[in-house]
């Protein structure tokens, strides 16, 4: 069969509606597919028995041609074998020509799974999408610990990418066409399943979450020293602020994982974001840059942060924080 | 029990050095190993300590990639391997993956556990332990942050992700990737350095595995990298200085009142 149309892996949050990354591949989706004679695009939904009735109807608002839904009560907790192995069933019975998915923990592994499986081509972490003269798929993503920008192509079919969420931005299709419903059963008793869940904890973090801040203040390596991160809060706290930070921040413990902001953590799209003691790699910038504003402070005037900045200022946090604290006081 | 540690000679993003023309001077740039396969090595070494097994580290990588595994020795593996060859140039994570399943496959057939780090600083696509679990059809588990045996074939496995801590019961063998491991990696002893200095690298080429040429490198890679480059300036930036601009407080304070009144 001649690989046809878009496939997305469409992930459930834990309270079984459509991540937000799903809306926003489907979106880019739209716009991919009209440079590929209008092949359409299916969205693939793996989940527990439950009514799918919500999901379909927001796949259609969003442009989906087609939902493919397995359920199963045994997929009610995300399971890496049974996920993978029908995601890559679905993709040997349908042979789509693209294949995205979010790029989150879940997303990446089925998307690493799935490749390896039909022999393909994927590319991790895109921040950019395109189709070029030949009709295939330009994948571009940061490079060389974000120092650098690649644009990649996959020469073998379905060529894959997972993006991350918040990167591209989720917009309801005007012209609504009927979504296809197939509700396709696997038989899982075959799937060998090595593995089990002996205890699954939700972790509360007990910080804001980055994703619907308004404003949110983050910390790079320049402010990983001293009371740097407690400036950030006190701020932070003052404007009812989310607090994020870079990779470095994560890795030196100042931050939480689900606040890590950058290639390997989460994209994010404020109103408003203050990067305090960030140089400003590739990597976090790919994650920053749907920011409607964005204030940079660092004591290197250098710093590429500065590139990618509305409002800069040169100067040391330690000094720039107590001042802008002091007037929200 | 046997385990291999697969680690990445790795550029040290942290302090690049570019060429005149804009391209990263890869020449002078330090090669380090990859901060999450250190963690790896860790975890090998602390189940060795346990548990009594025998570890191995394994590259794939230019011949000066010798020195990390020298580094790999020095902090306590008991055996260290180098796939070293031309026609691996070039590999992408779908080849690369072919190519370290393959060394298993050959000259490491015993193997219980294979560990990664989760990603490198250099790619970070997470891609290359779950790819190379699926080739050798073991189960896998990223994220992991400690690791327990719990009788002869039993792993007992916790993983923490953005909004979960996990534990798994996973039957051997199995690759895991490593990520914040919960033992912080130690620094080599003087012994380890001098025991280092004295151990043979192991070196394997093309021909040791089971592959043909369309597997491997560039050949083997479906994907390519077609344009690099570095991002333009995207934001007209309005600059202020800390020390001459006296009233950049009061400038922000209005910016920031537009958003949070908005």
């Amino acid at each position: 069969m001649e690989p046809n149309g878009i496939l997305i892996f469409g992930e459930l949050t834990n309270k079984c509606g459509l991540r937000p990354v799903v809306k926003e591949l489907i979106t880019k989706s739209r716009e991919l597919k009209t440079k590929l004679w209008n092949q359409k695009i299916s969205v693939c939904v793996i989940g527990p028995r439950i009514k799918y009735d919500d999901i379909i109807k927001e796949l259609e608002e969003y442009g989906a041609d087609e939902a493919v839904i397995v359920n199963d009560d045994r997929l009610k907790d995300y399971n890496t074998i049974y996920y993978s192995d029908i995601f890559t069933q679905l993709a040997l019975k349908y042979p789509p020509r693209i294949i995205l998915a979010g790029a989150t923990y879940i997303g990446k592994e089925i998307a690493a799974y799935t490749a390896a499986k039909l022999e393909t081509g994927l590319t991790a972490d895109c921040t950019d999408l395109s189709i070029n003269d030949i009709n295939l798929l330009v994948s571009t993503r940061p490079t060389f610990g974000g120092k650098l920008t690649a644009d990649i192509l996959c020469k073998t079919f379905p060529q894959m990418a997972t993006v991350q969420e918040h990167i591209f931005t989720a917009e309801k299709t005007q012209n609504k066409s009927n979504i296809n419903v197939i509700f396709n059963w696997i038989d899982l008793d075959k799937t060998e399943n090595k593995i089990q869940i002996t205890e699954r904890k939700e972790k509360n973090s007990g910080h804001r979450s980055l994703s619907d801040a308004k404003i949110i203040v983050s910390g790079g390596a320049g402010a990983c020293k001293d009371d740097g991160f407690s400036l950030i809060y006190q701020l932070a706290q003052r404007l009812g602020a989310a607090v994020g930070g870079s990779r470095e921040a994560y890795e030196r413990g100042y931050i939480t994982k689900s606040q890590q902001i950058g290639q390997t953590g989460t994209a994010v799209a404020p109103e408003l974001y203050i990067a305090v003691g960030i140089s400003g790699a590739n990597q976090h910038i790919g994650s920053i840059t749907n920011s409607k504003k964005i204030i940079a402070i660092n004591n290197d005037p250098e710093a590429p942060i500065f590139n990618y900045a509305d409002i800069g200022i040169k100067g040391d946090l330690f000094k720039v924080l107590p001042e802008l604290i002091k007037k929200f006081d | 029990m046997n385990i291999v540690v697969f680690i990445k000679q790795v550029p040290d993003t942290d302090n690049v050095k570019w060429t005149e023309n804009n391209n990263i001077d890869r020449a002078n740039t330090d090669c380090i190993i990859n901060p999450l396969d250190k963690q790896a090595i860790e975890a090998a070494l602390n189940i060795k300590k346990i548990n009594n097994a025998h570890t191995t580290a394994v590259t794939m990588g230019p011949i000066n990639a010798k020195c990390i595994l020298k580094e790999a020795i020095a902090l306590g593996m008991d055996e260290a391997a180098i796939l070293c060859d031309s026609k691996f140039a070039g590999s992408d994570t779908c080849s690369t993956s072919k190519v370290l399943s393959g060394i298993i496959k050959e000259k490491y057939p015993d193997t219980d556990l294979i560990l990664f780090g989760q990603s490198a600083i250099d790619g970070e696509t997470s891609q290359t332990g779950p790819a190379t679990a699926v080739r050798l059809n073991m189960p896998f588990i990223t994220h992991v942050k400690e690791i327990n045996i719990s009788d002869n074939d039993t792993l007992v496995v916790n993983q923490e992700t953005d909004g979960y801590k996990t534990t798994y019961r996973v039957e051997m063998p199995a690759v895991l990737c490593i990520n914040n491991y919960a033992i912080q990696p130690h620094i080599p002893s003087i012994s380890g350095y001098m025991k280092a200095q004295d151990y043979e690298i192991k070196s394997y080429n093309f021909y040791d595995l089971n592959l043909s040429e369309t597997d491997t490198g560039i050949k083997g890679s479906p994907t390519s990298v077609v344009k690099v480059f570095r991002n333009e300036m995207h934001r007209n930036c309005k600059m202020l200085d800390e020390e001459k601009d006296k009233n950049y407080p009061d400038f922000i304070f209005n910016e920031i009142k537009k958003v949070m009144e908005n």
